[in-house]
């Protein structure tokens, strides 16, 4: 190594020494750490101990455990799609040439920057069974057909729907993203349409999605992540980590919680946190394996 | 040797109450700072004291005293995050602590403050757990105010009676009784049918008994009778607990099963309420008694010391100055400790003997039903197991599924039996190890290290 | 577009436009009116828009009442109840009963002072809140542009791998982490205080060092190396030229770290036990699981108090706030 690499690499290194604690501190060790626990039986009040793989043996035979993936896949396999649709689908009216775009675009947009405990009160209030407003909005309608609205929140088969319902309130953070995407497409490619004569839909099929299928792709995979790790609008919703009613909304990390900071099973806690990583993984894998076939990237 | 006036000791005191029951705690903990002068306890309320009190142990730092729920005693004596106070109870009192506590403690107290055959733990406040009915509801639905139910098939007939249509949607308006409303007690149903939720050896048995399965087939009775989807939309439109449109205030359920600091709640929110208080009607085939002989729940606060606490000796003598009482006080301000703050929170003593001053003006005017019932040879309390919140979290999981038809009674015990007899074993199995490790442990040590 | 739509399809377009704006601020429009209307009003059915107070004779005296429900044997008349003094009864014909639209301001003090309990002001809550979100930004900042400026601006040998991993590690969940972090904090002696919350923003993160790497090195190399003859060192070209540069992607970073930390509902759920350290969000819902809970339109004042200083943000740095997510969104 020359002189010059040598400062070089001391420059490069006391710029990126911040990082360099951080990564060790609050990362890698953490990553290890949690794998190494995932075998133990640990309690945080005692010493790890070695168990082999008895928390993933266990976990395999849990059925909560179970209950809680499902419910987790349930809400992610919702959730994602209905944020997709919605926020693509304002992005699009918002791009059209509309009066008043700026107040529509704010108007979407702010929900999703409400802190989520305070729209969880809101929303907790909202879907109240009997003085709720969707309720009071629902029962008259719901009075034609001689039926009453769901008790949502308080009903197993509709908390979660619920929860999806209020999770696309807060659309606007990807709407954004989609409408910087949307205002990238080429103009040009719209006029040559107009003159083959292709309708709105045609043109939305061939022209639009293919164009900002690179944004749809990653705001997926983000909304993957996200959805799979969804915790704090629930435990102020559906009680705590209880997932009430009947844990129909237990979701994983409110179990992994639980297990950890109340049942103080750490290990089995750092078994399930590397269970949902592998699985986070492999759903990312798939998104990226369905976008290498569907996404068109210009470069 | 002659030390002229020391610094005083500062303790650290977490109590889980925020509220008017943490200002009662507080009068308390003012009335001994300036009682003396050695000792002065800073009180702090914490949020989710269980899961923080367990974290401070394991780090060596806890508080010197926490207030916590009898509930949590079990599981916190079983993983070492509590100092028995046998040692000092022997050297103030000159007596055995069982027989000490028996000798001052109603019985049903006396026994909640042991655990393994030593205490852990002293009662700072105590309740039982009555029946509230609305007077104006009985009047209105043709019932003789004046009558509580005396039996649970009693229960059943007014609870019907009590219960009231919308004629054109069929909605439910109003009802007598309701399990679930507001179902801080649903855990003690099976007790109250005679039945249990551990044996002697304090093993899981919850399915496969009789008396279980009734009460889990009385809860699903009410989903049956009244119909499941009726139910979620009347019981979603509840206020919170605290509030006006709470459905005991409103008279949407004209029974609910509450403790003594319920007065305070109807006081506060629904001022005016014509209301009575009575023993929990007879479930178990008996004849119905007097509320000394009847079925009721026990539940305290308690006042413990972590184990690893810098100043036990302080933590424990503003233990002893708080969980004890001036029996002759004729006055509120003669009200010391105790009975300062069970007055504060309007529940009963847990002492045998009250001060004529407490016995006389306590502000609860129903305090007698409650000291009546904690009397009770029957009075009944959650058992004493380590994994006694995680049998409960699986308890309410099992009575939501019974309460929306989604399980029947014997699937929904044998289910919560295999769940908890299956973690008790682990839990059993973890504390084995880790005991087994820490003698391990202290073995290896010892060449180097001498004994204290 | 140069055609213009037909008449038919903007006439849609404006009538999804308006639905979905009723739908989406329609919450918070209700979040507000609940905030300022009296208990009993908030559960009313049909609901109400805008709070009201009635107002009756009652014993000589005017006093407010609540409607309570009108009397079945007798229409227009109602039942009424006084809402100070010993909350007399009375049955009244409805025309002598004076309703009108009177926001209860009142609710607010009040919430707000019940979310301390009395002893812990909302003004520690709102002071804790600000202190996380303001050293956490000034950490994210610096040390995320100062590592950033190693990654994009400097070569030395072994960078481009440690980028590698620095990007891998945005693959680890946060669960992952959650429970020996939680040990690293218990061992530095830092659970119950704010530090868990704002220290590790000075040690950077990987989003944030990628965001900033991308826009650094958009920046002319001639620049730099133009100062570097001058004599500058890398600091001073960091420092001075760089970083100046540099602010639109600062204030980016600055206002998600903002977001995240006033919004962090998990983080403080954690670490904080004490009430006197509590943030807004956590002493929020603290607040709402009290013994017994607590009415709605107090808990709605709450919130509305929690979400009012982000749209204030909002209003103040909107083109920031559009244009950041934009970038960060199509994968910069």
């Amino acid at each position: 190594m020359t002189a010059t690499d040598l400062r070089r690499l001391r420059a490069g290194l006391a710029f990126t020494a911040p990082w360099i604690v951080g990564f060790a501190v609050f990362t890698l060790y953490p990553v290890v750490a949690s794998l190494y626990f995932s075998f133990c039986d640990y309690s945080i009040l005692q010493r790890p101990l070695w168990i082999g793989l008895e928390n993933y043996r266990t976990l395999a035979g849990d059925d909560v455990f179970w209950i809680s993936l499902r419910n987790t896949l349930w809400f992610a396999g919702a959730a994602v799609p209905l944020g997709t649709v919605t926020s693509l689908a304002l992005a699009l009216l918002l791009n059209q040439d509309v009066r008043g775009r700026a107040f529509f675009r704010t108007l979407f947009f702010l929900p999703s920057i409400v802190p989520l405990v305070a729209s969880a009160m809101l929303w907790l209030w909202i879907f109240n069974g009997s003085s709720g407003l969707l309720n009071q909005v629902l029962a008259p309608v719901f009075a034609l057909w001689g039926g009453a609205p769901p008790a949502w929140l308080g009903d197993p088969a509709w908390a979660k729907p619920a929860l999806v319902l209020m999770s696309a309130w807060g659309a606007g953070h990807s709407m954004i993203i989609y409408l910087a995407g949307l205002q990238n497409v080429p103009r040009e490619l719209y006029e040559s349409a107009d003159l083959d004569g292709a309708g709105a839909w045609s043109k939305f099929w061939h022209i639009t999605l293919p164009v900002i299928s690179p944004v749809i792709y990653f705001n997926v995979v983000m909304g993957i992540i996200g959805a799979m790790q969804v915790f704090t609008t629930a435990f102020v919703m559906t009680g705590g980590t209880d997932g009430n009613p009947a844990r129909s909304t237990l979701f994983y990390a409110l179990y992994l919680f639980s297990s950890a900071f109340y049942d103080l099973r750490m290990g089995y806690a750092s078994a399930m946190a590397w269970i949902l990583f592998l699985l986070i993984a492999t759903l990312t894998w798939i998104a990226t394996r369905v976008a290498a076939r569907k996404v068109h990237y210009n470069d | 040797m002659f030390v002229a006036q020391a610094e005083p000791v500062r303790i650290t005191y977490w109590e889980k109450w925020a509220g008017f029951e943490a200002e009662a705690m507080r009068a308390v903990v003012d009335q001994f700072n300036t009682s003396q002068d050695r000792i002065v306890v800073d009180f702090v309320s914490i949020s989710q004291i269980d899961r923080k009190l367990i974290v401070a142990t394991a780090g060596g730092n806890p508080p010197d005293v926490a207030g916590i729920w009898f509930a949590q005693m079990s599981s916190f004596a079983d993983r070492a995050a509590l100092t028995p106070l046998d040692d000092f109870i022997r050297r103030d009192t000159g007596s055995e602590p069982t027989a000490w506590l028996d000798a001052n403690y109603t019985p049903v107290f006396a026994d909640m403050q042991r655990y393994r055959g030593r205490v852990f733990a002293l009662i700072s406040a105590p309740s039982t757990v009555a029946l509230y009915w609305n007077k104006t509801a009985f009047r209105e639905a043709g019932l003789d105010p004046e009558k509580p139910p005396r039996t649970l098939a009693e229960l059943d007939a007014m609870s019907r009676q009590l219960t009231r249509r919308d004629p054109r949607t069929g909605a439910l308006l109003a009802t007598g009784f309701l399990p679930q409303e507001p179902g801080w007690f649903s855990y003690a149903y099976p007790a109250w049918f005679g039945g249990r939720l551990v044996d002697d050896d304090g093993r899981v048995a919850l399915a496969g008994d009789p008396a279980n399965l009734a009460a889990a087939r009385w809860e699903r009775g009410f989903p049956q009778t009244l119909g499941v989807d009726e139910l979620k939309g009347f019981a979603g439109g509840f206020g919170s607990f605290a509030s006006t449109q709470q459905a005991f205030f409103t008279g949407r359920v004209a029974m609910v099963f509450q403790g003594a600091w319920y007065d305070r709640f109807i006081a506060r929110y629904a001022p005016g309420l014509d209301y009575g208080v009575a023993a929990w009607p007879e479930a178990a085939g008996r004849e119905p008694g007097p509320p000394g002989q009847a079925f009721t729940v026990a539940d305290a606060d308690l006042l413990v010391i972590p184990r690893g606490a810098a100043h036990p000796e302080a933590a424990w003598e503003f233990i002893r100055y708080a969980t004890s009482a001036n029996l002759g006080a004729t006055s509120r301000d003669e009200l010391r400790g105790v009975e300062l703050l069970c007055f504060g929170h309007q529940k009963p003593s847990p002492l045998k003997q009250w001060s004529p001053w407490f016995a006389a003006n306590h502000p609860n005017p129903n305090i007698g039903v409650f000291r009546r019932l904690s009397e009770s040879p029957r009075a009944w309390h959650v058992p004493k197991i380590g994994v006694w919140t995680e049998y409960l979290r699986e308890y309410n999981a099992a009575t939501q599924r019974l309460r929306l038809l989604l399980a029947e009674p014997d699937e929904a015990w044998d289910y919560v039996q295999r769940r908890v007899g299956a973690s008790l074993e682990r839990h059993e199995r973890s504390v084995e190890r880790q005991a087994g490790a820490a003698v391990a442990e202290s073995s290896a040590a010892e060449p180097t290290e001498g004994a204290p | 577009m140069t055609t213009r739509a037909p008449i038919g399809q903007r006439a849609l377009t404006y009538l999804l436009l308006l639905a979905g704006a009723v739908l989406f601020a329609f919450p918070m429009v209700w979040m507000v009116s609940t905030s300022l209307k009296p208990p009993e009003q908030a559960a009313a059915v049909p609901p109400t828009l805008l709070p009201r107070a009635h107002y009756a004779e009652i014993d000589g005296r005017r006093a407010e009442v609540t409607l309570d429900r009108e009397l079945a044997d007798r229409p227009g008349w109602w039942q009424v109840t006084a809402k100070d003094g010993a909350r007399e009864r009375r049955e009244l014909p409805r025309e002598q009963i004076d309703t009108r639209i009177e926001p209860r301001w009142g609710n607010y003090p009040e919430a707000l002072d019940e979310m301390g309990a009395g002893r812990v002001g909302f003004g520690t809550f709102l002071t804790n809140t600000l202190i996380v979100c303001v050293l956490g930004v000034a950490g994210t900042v610096l040390s995320n542009a100062m590592v950033a400026y190693g990654f994009a601006r400097l070569k030395w040998r072994g960078r481009d791998a440690f980028f590698a991993v620095t990007l891998a590690t945005m693959m680890v969940p946060a669960p992952v982490l959650m429970v020996p972090l939680y040990g690293v904090f218990k061992e530095l002696g830092w659970i119950g205080t704010l530090l868990p919350l704002w220290v590790p923003a000075w040690f950077g993160s990987a989003f944030n060092i990628f965001l900033m790497r991308q826009f650094f090195r958009t920046l002319p190399e001639e620049m730099s190396e133009a100062a570097r003859i001058d004599g500058a060192g890398e600091w001073t070209i960091f420092w001075r030229l760089v970083l100046p540069l540099s602010t639109p992607v600062l204030a980016v970073a600055a206002l998600f770290h903002f977001l995240y930390a006033w919004n962090d509902f998990l983080g403080p759920l954690l670490y904080l036990t004490r009430q006197e350290t509590f943030t807004l969000a956590i002493a929020l819902q603290s607040y709402q699981t009290q013994s017994g809970g607590v009415e709605w339109p107090l808990l709605m004042a709450a919130s509305v108090v929690t979400v009012l200083p982000v749209i204030g943000l909002f209003f103040l740095t909107q083109r920031t706030f559009i244009q950041g997510i934009a970038t960060t969104g199509s994968k910069g």
